[in-house]
């Protein structure tokens, strides 16, 4: 090779060719998405008056998904649907419908994930699971699923003497024969970041449809 | 909002305009004789001090290649 | 070993022809090695100390997948917090300072220009090694962004894209300042990786954390990043040291240099559209899938041509091979090249990937690019270019045997084991009459397994850092320049 100049502009021109075709086009086409309706009237438009989906999160859930974060939770669960018929996503129950473009975009950082060591949580908010099932599966996951490999997060949570007065309304309970159970006396209460975290997870759910995505899709 | 296949479109036309200039590429570095003795570039690596047909590198408890290599009498033929 | 191919044309001693007249100022190698002696060292050391980090934290992050209370009590230790300091110190750490390393030099010694102004170089390997430990320990005390390959806090961003630029101007300069005409194919993959980087640094960077993109936008820049990263990253720069080292060592050159110039492009083409692979199946657009799909299965092209290249350079030189420490990891990194690289295009297509995606298939297929690929490709640099810039020579060939054997054996035993507990999870994972936990159960074996490649892998780095930090503390050798099979420059 004598010619630099071409040189060059090959090495520009590939690069500038695979995000111009994957990013720079994905950002035309849906990076201006806006919520919507469930259903679209008869002329291709929202609902008028009606409830408009995805649903921004706030408060508590949103200082919960820093934890989620910061905790590295998405390293072993994703949150996405695949389509009915490609993998067993829907029949494991992870969600009633497959996940789109739409259900994401008011999310500041979107946790997709690649890794499934854990169930997906795309809907975990959506499952019968009470706060109180959460904190203990937290609190030591062996409690509520035995024989699992997720990490406990204990540090999340204080043990402290038991009020005279009562116990605190928001103790945990723990089984008294797990590791890690408060001795007579003493009780499990989560930290601020406990709580939230536990907020964001209840509020992690696929309650809607999309004019573009249906239940059982 | 832009559908889909009308991005399809413009991928492809501008995947036909890039294998159309990458021909032109082709056809205008052969004229310029860019492809000319292009095998020899390949032996642009070696230099006086690391000639061609030594090998140089061997674990420290072995002896080293030493020079010439390979044998004279195989490389005359 | 004893046959050379026809189309080398003049045996070795006719070789020795006065070099042409504009080329007279041309600096001998050993000069830009020379030149190149305390950087290159600089930045072998600091990324020896990050393989070593890097090892201790995957050590702990898989103990504690199959052994959840290891060090279960200590946050900053957390699986996901581990295991990402792990990715970093890796990445950032290691690779690229070894990458710093290799590609400079190699650079400098095709373009016969010496390293001017080292102490710069120097500063900025110092700033970019400070950015990583402060990123890392943001990592581990509370800042991590789980994001996949950028899970490093954004404010040590433009510590590390100012010193990367100071790193990647250096090779820019050489290549600049060239003596001679031809451009030889490893120095267009170098000068290829170092525009690359930045850029795809810059973009992920901006889209993801300073000005967000809508919604999955943001994913999608993220493995175009995260993919291209080793795709236009690690991999020119291993193919550009496996481009010069095979050929140097056996004293031959590359089988055919039309090949090597096909790889480049295919290469530069096709491995950039290939990260979408991993959403498939997921919220985005399906063309984006297909077009992902097609990138990967494009990757065949040039990754059968560099292997064809490689091995029939290496036909008939295997012992040669095998008797140079250099090789022995070169080929080996290269062999793992082309078969990783097959498994990714596989694992591109939608039926494969149903299985795959998600599961522990993908992680060992990571490392099997990575470390199979990169990290071997660079140890053997190193073996091949500290000896030149110290002039000494490897105090111990039985640390180079156990590195070598601990870390190939190591690796196999990571990548077969973990391929085979992904696939088993992927199929279980989509019969949905097996209960989740069962597949976490099935898992535990083969992730020990894991655990025990860990322990090899980590015996062969110790290996080879006592020989690194060995032979700079060693005393000064008084082995002639000639032992590395290096001849004087006729006067």
């Amino acid at each position: 090779m004598k010619n630099l100049p071409l040189l060059f502009l090959g090495i520009f021109f590939t690069l500038a060719f695979s995000w111009s075709g994957l990013i720079l086009s994905s950002e035309i086409q849906y990076g201006k998405l806006v919520p919507t309706t469930s259903t679209l009237n008869a002329e291709g438009e929202p609902e008028e008056g009606g409830e408009l989906f995805p649903a921004a999160s706030a408060g508590i859930a949103l200082q919960g998904k820093e934890v989620y974060q910061n905790q590295g939770c998405m390293y072993c669960h994703s949150q996405q649907v695949r389509p009915k018929g490609y993998g067993a996503d829907f029949e494991r129950g992870w969600g009633p419908r497959q996940t789109v473009p739409r259900d994401y975009i008011l999310e500041d950082r979107v946790l997709l994930g690649t890794m499934r060591t854990g169930p997906d949580l795309a809907n975990v908010g959506g499952r019968a699971l009470s706060a109180d099932w959460h904190h203990q599966h937290l609190y030591n996951p062996q409690i509520t699923s035995p024989g699992s490999v997720m990490p406990p997060f204990r540090y999340l949570y204080r043990m402290q003497e038991i009020d005279p007065e009562g116990p605190s309304p928001d103790a945990v309970s723990i089984p008294a024969d797990f590791p890690y159970a408060p001795p007579p006396g003493y009780e499990v209460v989560p930290t601020d970041e406990a709580k939230a975290l536990v907020a964001y997870l209840l509020s992690l759910r696929i309650d809607y449809e999309l004019p573009e995505a249906k239940f059982s899709q | 909002m832009y559908t889909a296949s009308a991005l399809v479109t413009v991928v492809i036309i501008v995947a036909c305009l890039i294998f159309v200039s990458a021909v032109y590429a082709l056809y205008w570095a052969s004229r310029h004789g860019q492809l000319e003795r292009f095998e020899e570039g390949a032996k642009s690596i070696f230099t006086e001090e690391e000639p061609e047909g030594r090998p140089l590198d061997a674990f420290p408890d072995k002896e080293k290649p030493r020079p010439p290599w390979p044998p004279e009498e195989e490389t005359r033929s | 070993m004893s046959t050379l191919p026809t189309t080398q044309a003049s045996p070795a001693p006719a070789k020795t022809e006065a070099p042409p007249e504009e080329w007279s100022d041309r600096v001998a190698l050993s000069t830009i090695d020379e030149s190149m002696r305390v950087p290159g060292i600089f930045f072998v050391v600091s990324g020896g100390v990050w393989l070593l980090i890097g090892t201790a934290l995957a050590i702990v992050a898989s103990f504690k997948l199959h052994n959840p209370e290891f060090l279960g009590n200590i946050e900053a230790l957390t699986f996901g917090r581990a295991r990402s300091a792990h990715l970093n110190a890796m990445t950032y750490g290691w690779g690229n300072n070894a990458l710093f390393a290799v590609a400079l030099w190699i650079m400098s010694r095709l373009c016969r220009a010496p390293v001017r102004y080292h102490y710069i170089l120097i500063t900025a390997g110092v700033m970019w090694n400070l950015g990583v430990t402060i990123g890392i320990w943001g990592i581990l005390f509370g800042d991590l962004t789980s994001v996949e390959w950028l899970e490093m806090p954004t404010y040590v961003t433009p510590l590390l894209a100012l010193s990367y630029a100071l790193v990647g101007v250096w090779g820019i300069l050489a290549f600049h300042f060239r003596k001679g005409d031809h451009v030889y194919v490893s120095q267009w993959y170098i000068l290829a990786a170092l525009f690359w980087f930045p850029w795809l640094y810059t973009v992920a960077q901006m889209m993801i954390f300073f000005t967000p993109a809508r919604g999955t936008v943001q994913a999608i820049t993220n493995w175009w990043f995260a993919h291209n990263v080793l795709g236009l990253w690690y991999t020119p720069v291993g193919l550009a040291a496996a481009y010069y080292l095979i050929p140097k060592i056996l004293g031959k050159p590359i089988h055919s240099y039309y090949l090597s110039i096909l790889g480049f492009w295919s290469l530069a083409l096709f491995y950039n559209w290939a990260g979408v692979h991993h959403l498939i199946g997921g919220p985005i657009p399906l063309w984006l899938q297909a077009a992902g799909t097609v990138g990967s299965i494009g990757m065949v092209i040039p990754v059968i041509v560099v292997a064809v290249n490689h091995h029939l350079t290496a036909r008939g030189s295997f012992r040669a091979v095998w008797n140079s420490p250099t090789l022995r990891f070169v080929v080996f990194g290269a062999m793992s090249y082309t078969l990783t690289s097959l498994i990714g295009s596989a694992m591109a297509v939608p039926d494969v990937n149903e299985v795959t995606h998600f599961t522990h298939f993908t992680v060992a297929h990571a490392h099997h690019g990575v470390y199979a690929f990169f990290t071997m490709v660079m140890f053997g640099a190193i073996y091949f270019m500290l000896p030149r810039l110290l002039n000494r020579e490897w105090p111990s060939a039985t640390l180079i045997r156990i590195h070598f054997w601990a870390c190939a054996l190591g690796i196999g035993i990571y990548v077969v084991g973990l391929s085979i507990g992904g696939w088993m999870q992927g199929l279980m994972m989509n019969n949905p009459d097996i209960p989740f936990l069962d597949i976490v159960q099935a898992m535990i074996p083969w992730l020990l397994s894991r655990s025990f490649a860990g322990i090899l892998l980590t015996v062969g780095h110790l290996a080879f850092f006592a020989n690194l930090i060995w032979m700079i503390a060693g005393p000064r050798s008084t082995v002639p320049k000639t032992s590395l099979g290096r001849e004087r420059v006729p006067a």
